[in-house]
């Protein structure tokens, strides 16, 4: 943890309202200002003692702490350091342990997740005895999404028309595995607005879940390959459609030590940028759009899907309250801190509720299992999509 | 002694809501004032205004002092606990208990966000007028303890002129309703603005004010501070009224740009953000006024929309924090003085951090003379903390000196008790002390901020004669 | 001591009791002088401003110097430049009202008896005009205070700028404290510009709460909505606009109200007690202006004053017998209580007329009566709860 990054927060307290552990709690420790107390306690001598090293978990990692602080601290760098640090120095209980381990043999590798596909009906009826078993494994079972048939993807999608760019494509792990339909629209409307898409075999996870809970040396592998991949592909351009990949590939300089031979940016990102040629078709729906934390946070997109949302004819946006607190879900978050991410899906969907709208739209699968699990469980129903699936069907010309 | 108060605290709250784990108790050891520190005897947080009069009674029993604190976001120090006290957290009492467009009014809890209120009722065409820079995160209870202001206060008052009515626990753990409406003394007007050293407020009603038809932003850059200061003066002698008038010096706006990329007209020696708002015909005549005064203004931008009105307050508002960005220490100070008295003072200021060779950035709510000069130093190197110190000092003597105040906004807390007698006499100061007195006899409620030396409630002012027995006894200390 | 003391004659007796000396001091230190010498003789005493409301509240206990403050009235200093003006305690409101006007400022309240009542007066009934709704009343314009408590202590508070944090406000403290706390010598306030212009929308009509709470509501801006009903049947509405185009901003809430007519002259009832023989004041939710109005009307009294900012003063109409107007205003009290609100009697000539309703906060205050003023000396019994 760096002394320096650490004193640069001046202790004004702009970071509390945003933080989503703060706004359930309410305690100074569990507040992005807390947690910084507590680093420069840890760095000026005090061991990581497990209250510390528990506030730390709690931590969801959504740095939308980050986009508040008028200070610029880094936030997002010191949190990442911490969890390594904790890793390194905090021996966590045998049970803690466990759920762990199956996490992280898990779900960075999508030939290991494919096995998981068949059983994922099943997981859904056995959630509420895991859950008496372990909070943690009936969480992970309560948000196992009904999985589409899967497509595989070609490795290049000729751009319809006139070519206008070439771009590569990350599948992601979660992503492609469970939620293959994205994959696909994502490719279908980069060819439609004129990219040849270039879709590499052999991609796994690009590290962000390695990265995001302190595993250093396991997300350097993950990313090294990641990079290979692509810097083999030739493509100068990556485009990402989940928000936590995203976020964590434009940091791989300072993971790797040295930056890839490719530029990373967010689908909206990248399309807002390219401007609009394909005919938009009317969509007549109400959407609710979410900021995913990593989307909103870590890259400062936000704009950018509001634009592309409201230039699809007849289709209504309507703003979220609280919209800048997480949903709960951040990466891996649902399933160590079970309790406090589900608070904050009710929260999330109270709020998505208040909105009234038919479509819930966000970039991170994460987020929508999130907040759709927490609107059935208030009984209510949203439909869900990702941004690249609303404007697929737009471009496309036909209903979600 | 504090083992035997802990346990009688758990035995009126949850068990998380107590908490005394040396690690966690640390982190509430200062509010947004990092210079002064103590880590408190045990933190609770209660949920509701019964809980709190439980804790205030338990401290009343084991003669224990407690200090109250909402977001812990003050700049004078106000909510620094007591190591051998009680830190009362309001932060999980954040429920809006009611909404009362027809009357104009709120009922919320301490803990609730100055921002929150407002953003429930903004919809519907209402606001909660006052509005610190902190709004975002400062909370209503915080508000009425230091009786804050903000950048519009200049129009529409502080707190103490948009409450209506605070359910308090007073200091030996009454529940008691001060009201507008009632009859008799101003109690409510009195407890506001006492920074926590009156009881602890748990309820509060709080007016709304509509929104006003029209509201025009208008961002004018002045090539010296000077310039800027002449059109302040210029502004209110021509009888306008805005709702807010705030400059920034050069420093300050180089700090905002480096955090927020306000990206305020390049060379500026001075901006001066001018708000005008209220029915279109009235701001209409006001706006052609203030053109023709700031005609000296080598930019004049006017904010088109919600989003540049934003963007122009954005640099203003993040100015605090962001000098972070261009020194690594410093000291904000929040002295008053008479707006007229605005061209001189700064170039007094300017003559200052010549003289000791330490910087000085202005922030400030020039309309009404609320000066924020933040004092920069390198807190590495030897020294300099000490100048940084002197001249902040000084600062307040010119504010006095000139008919002002040495605190406009921030409370006068544990920070600034030392600079009361600069303000006031003796007398002055035994006369608030009655109203300490009556509301808090034996002296726990935050004891030891706003002033200097008090006296034990009962003394009378002249040599000390002896130990008093509730010093003897470890009920109160001595100063 | 050479303050100017006299001997009392009938004319000085407070709401009945005869004091035995009259006091008039010229200055602060006069003012510190005489209450020391008081505190020394265990002397009662009651301070004076105009004596437009001497005889409101109960009578004193015992009175023994009437502190005539009428020769402090001096404006000490207008700041235009600042918008502040500092004057002494004796100084008339309409006096004060001319020097600002001079350079086109107004204190922005609007007492009754504006000819006689004067600043400290004014602050220690805390008594509120029309544009209360706008401005507040007279502590929120309050900025600094100087006060001489009833050992001689001369205290001050708050300062001479707008903006001022800094210790205790003794101000509030002492506005509305009906000299029972010691004596206001001097106070400080913001100012505010004179309008360019003034118009009144003036109707009788049937007024409404939905009416009167879109005319407070309304972006407009109206500086009052005022309610006159004299005889609990016919009521006049009028509504105050200052400022820029206040003309046409005034004709925008004839829209809202119906019906009235736009003029540049006041009603002639603006802002005036007529008679304060019999004289309530009664507080209540805005949104429930119509049934404050009825409940007055029931009660036998008239009604004047703001539906916006919900207080309005009643007033007697013609004699009623002791045992009656105690029945009236046990019924009107608990008609508004129930609503929110509250009634006070201001003045009225019998004992047996409970003047206050329940105050939560009585012990509180009583602490800290017993603080300033230990000996009891300063206006016994004159306020709530037998202060």
């Amino acid at each position: 943890m760096d002394p320096e990054l650490i004193n640069d927060c001046v202790h004004c307290g702009f970071c509390l309202p945003t933080c989503p552990t703060y706004v359930l709690w309410g305690e100074e420790m569990d507040s992005p200002r807390g947690r910084i107390h507590l680093m420069k306690q840890h760095v000026e001598g005090t061991p990581i003692t497990p209250e510390m090293a528990g506030h730390f978990d709690a931590c969801l990692g959504c740095m939308a702490c980050v986009t508040a602080c008028p200070s610029g601290v880094r936030y997002d760098r010191l949190i990442e350091q911490t969890r390594a640090e904790v890793e390194r120095r905090h021996v966590r209980d045998p049970r803690e342990r466990a759920v762990r381990g199956i996490v992280f043999s898990l779900f960075p590798y999508p030939r290991r997740l494919r096995l998981l596909r068949p059983t994922m009906w099943l997981a859904e009826r056995l959630a509420p005895f895991l859950a008496r078993a372990d909070a943690s494994l009936g969480a992970m079972a309560a948000l196992a999404p009904r999985v589409e048939r899967r497509r595989r993807l070609p490795r290049l999608v000729r751009a319809r028309g006139q070519r206008r760019a070439v771009v590569g494509m990350l599948t992601g792990c979660v992503q492609g595995e469970f939620f293959p339909q994205v994959n696909a629209a994502t490719a279908r409307v980069l060819s439609l607005e004129g990219c040849d898409v270039v879709i590499p075999r052999g991609q796994g996870c690009c590290g962000a879940l390695s990265v995001h809970s302190g595993r250093d040396d396991q997300a350097r592998r993950l990313a090294r390959r990641t990079v290979r991949t692509f810097e083999k592909a030739g493509v100068d351009t990556v485009v990402v459609n989940a928000a936590g990949c995203g976020s964590s590939m434009k940091e791989y300089g300072e993971l790797l030590g040295r930056e890839p031979g490719f530029r990373v940016v967010d689908l909206s990102e990248y399309l807002a940028e390219l401007g609009p040629v394909a005919k938009r078709h009317p969509l007549p729906l109400t959407v609710a759009y979410h900021d995913a934390c990593h989307l909103a946070h870590a890259q400062g997109v936000r704009a950018q899907p509001r634009e592309l949302l409201s230039g699809i004819p007849e289709l209504e946006i309507r703003e979220i309250p609280e919209s800048a607190v997480c949903c709960g879900s951040a990466g891996t978050y649902n399933i160590f801190q079970p309790e406090a991410a589900r608070d904050l899906g009710d929260r999330k969907a109270a709020a998505v509720a208040t909105t009234g709208a038919e479509l819930l739209v966000s970039a991170n699968p994460g987020c929508t299992m999130q907040i759709a699990s927490a609107m059935r469980r208030a009984g209510a129903r949203i439909r869900v999509a990702h941004t690249a699936e609303v404007l697929d069907a737009s471009l496309r010309g036909v209903s979600l | 002694m504090l083992e035997t108060l802990t346990a009688a605290l758990r035995s009126l709250l949850p068990h998380d809501s107590v908490i005394t784990d040396p690690v966690r108790l640390r982190t509430y050891e200062c509010d947004g004032l990092t210079y002064h520190r103590a880590t408190p005897g045990v933190v609770v947080l209660p949920d509701t205004a019964e809980q709190v009069a439980r804790v205030v009674r338990v401290c009343n029993d084991f003669g224990v002092p407690f200090v109250a604190r909402g977001s812990g976001t003050g700049l004078s120090g106000g909510a620094l606990p007591r190591e051998d006290g009680v830190l009362i957290v309001t932060s999980k009492m954040r429920r809006i208990l009611e909404i009362d467009l027809d009357n104009r009014r709120a009922v919320v809890e301490p803990g609730v966000t100055n921002l929150a209120i407002t953003e429930a009722v903004r919809d519907r065409g209402y606001y909660y007028a006052p509005d610190p820079s902190s709004q975002q995160v400062c909370s209503i209870g915080g508000n009425v303890a230091e009786n804050s202001g903000g950048a519009h206060c200049l129009k529409y008052g502080f707190t103490v002129n948009h409450v209506e009515a605070c359910e308090i626990v007073t200091p030996d753990g009454d529940l008691v309703t001060l009201d507008r409406m009632d009859p008799g003394y101003d109690l409510l007007g009195a407890f506001i603005g006492s920074e926590g050293t009156l009881g602890i407020a748990t309820k509060i009603t709080v007016r709304l004010s509509r929104a006003p038809e029209t509201v025009t932003t208008v961002l004018a850059a002045f090539e010296s501070i000077e310039q800027g200061g002449l059109a302040v003066s210029a502004i209110i002698g021509a009888g306008i009224v805005p709702a807010a008038i705030e400059m920034m010096d050069a420093l300050a706006i180089e700090a905002a740009e480096a955090a927020v990329a306000c990206r305020y007209p390049e060379g500026a020696g001075a901006v001066l953000i001018v708000e005008l708002d209220g029915p279109q015909a009235e701001v209409e005549r006001q706006f052609t006024q203030l053109t023709e005064i700031c005609s000296g203004a080598f930019e004049l931008r006017v904010a088109a929309d919600a989003a540049e009105r934003a963007a122009i307050w954005k640099g203003r508002k993040s100015a605090f924090a962001a000098v972070g960005r261009i020194s690594p220490a410093y000291i904000v100070q929040d002295g008053v003085v008479p707006r007229t008295s605005l061209p001189g003072v700064l170039a007094a200021i300017d003559r200052l951090s010549q003289e000791h060779g330490i910087r000085v950035a202005n922030v400030f709510h020039a309309g009404d003379g609320n000066l924020h000069p933040l004092v920069l130093f390198d807190d590495a190197e030897p020294g300099a903390g000490e100048r940084a110190e002197v001249v902040s000092g000084a600062i307040l003597d010119l504010c006095v000196e000139h008919g002002g105040s040495i605190t406009g906004e921030h409370g006068v807390g544990v920070d600034k008790a030392r600079y009361m007698p600069k303000m006031f006499s003796a007398d002055d100061l035994d006369t608030m002390q009655l109203v300490r007195c009556a509301f808090d006899p034996r002296g726990l409620s935050n004891p030891g901020k706003v002033f200097p030396t008090p006296r034990l409630c009962g003394e009378v002012p002249g040599v000390r004669k002896g130990v008093h027995p509730l010093v003897e006894s470890g009920r109160a200390e001595q100063f | 001591m050479g303050v100017t003391v006299r001997q009392a004659d009938a004319d000085d007796a407070v709401n009945g009791v005869l004091p035995r000396w009259v006091a008039l001091p010229e200055t602060v230190e006069e003012v510190s002088a005489v209450l020391r010498a008081c505190a020394e003789q265990d002397l009662a005493v009651v301070p004076a401003g105009g004596g437009t409301k001497l005889h409101w509240g109960p009578p004193p206990e015992r009175c023994d110097v009437l502190l005539d403050m009428c020769c402090m009235n001096a404006v000490l200093e207008h700041a235009a430049g600042d918008l502040v003006v500092r004057a002494q305690a004796g100084v008339t409101m309409d006096a004060l009202a001319a020097t600002l006007a001079d350079q086109g400022q107004e204190l922005a309240l609007d007492p009754p008896f504006t000819e006689y009542t004067t600043v400290g007066g004014t602050l220690a009934t805390a008594t509120a005009g029309p544009r209360a709704f706008r401005y507040g009343t007279a502590r929120d314009l309050l900025i600094g205070i100087t006060v001489v408590l009833p050992d001689g202590t001369i205290a001050k508070s708050g300062g001479k700028v707008v903006k001022n944090v800094a210790g205790y406000d003794l101000g509030k403290l002492f506005t509305g404290s009906q000299g029972t706390l010691g004596v206001i010598a001097e106070a400080t306030f913001r100012l505010h510009p004179l309008a360019a212009e003034r118009r009144w929308l003036v109707a009788e009509t049937e007024v409404s709460d939905d009416v009167l709470l879109r005319l407070a509501a309304s972006q407009a801006e109206p500086s009052a909505v005022e309610i006159d009903c004299p005889d609990g049947k016919n009521a006049t509405v009028a509504v105050l606009v200052e400022g820029s185009a206040a003309e046409s901003r005034a004709l925008a809430l004839r829209e809202v109200l119906g019906d009235g007519t736009v003029t540049a002259e006041a009603p002639e009832w603006w802002g005036l007690i007529l008679n304060d023989d019999v004289l309530l004041e009664a507080r209540f939710p805005p949104a429930r202006a119509v049934e404050a109005l009825a409940a007055a009307g029931e009660a036998g009294l008239s009604f004047r004053g703001s539906a916006a900012a919900g207080r309005a003063y009643l007033e007697g109409r013609g004699d009623v017998p002791e045992d009656e107007l105690a029945a009236a205003v046990a019924r009107l009290r608990a008609r508004l209580e129930a609503l929110g609100g509250r009634v006070n009697v201001l003045a009225t000539p019998y004992a047996g007329v409970d003047r206050w309703g329940q105050v939560s906060a009585l012990p509180l205050m009583r602490r800290v009566k017993e603080r300033f003023d230990p000996g009891r000396r300063m206006s016994p019994g004159r306020f709530v709860g037998g202060m």
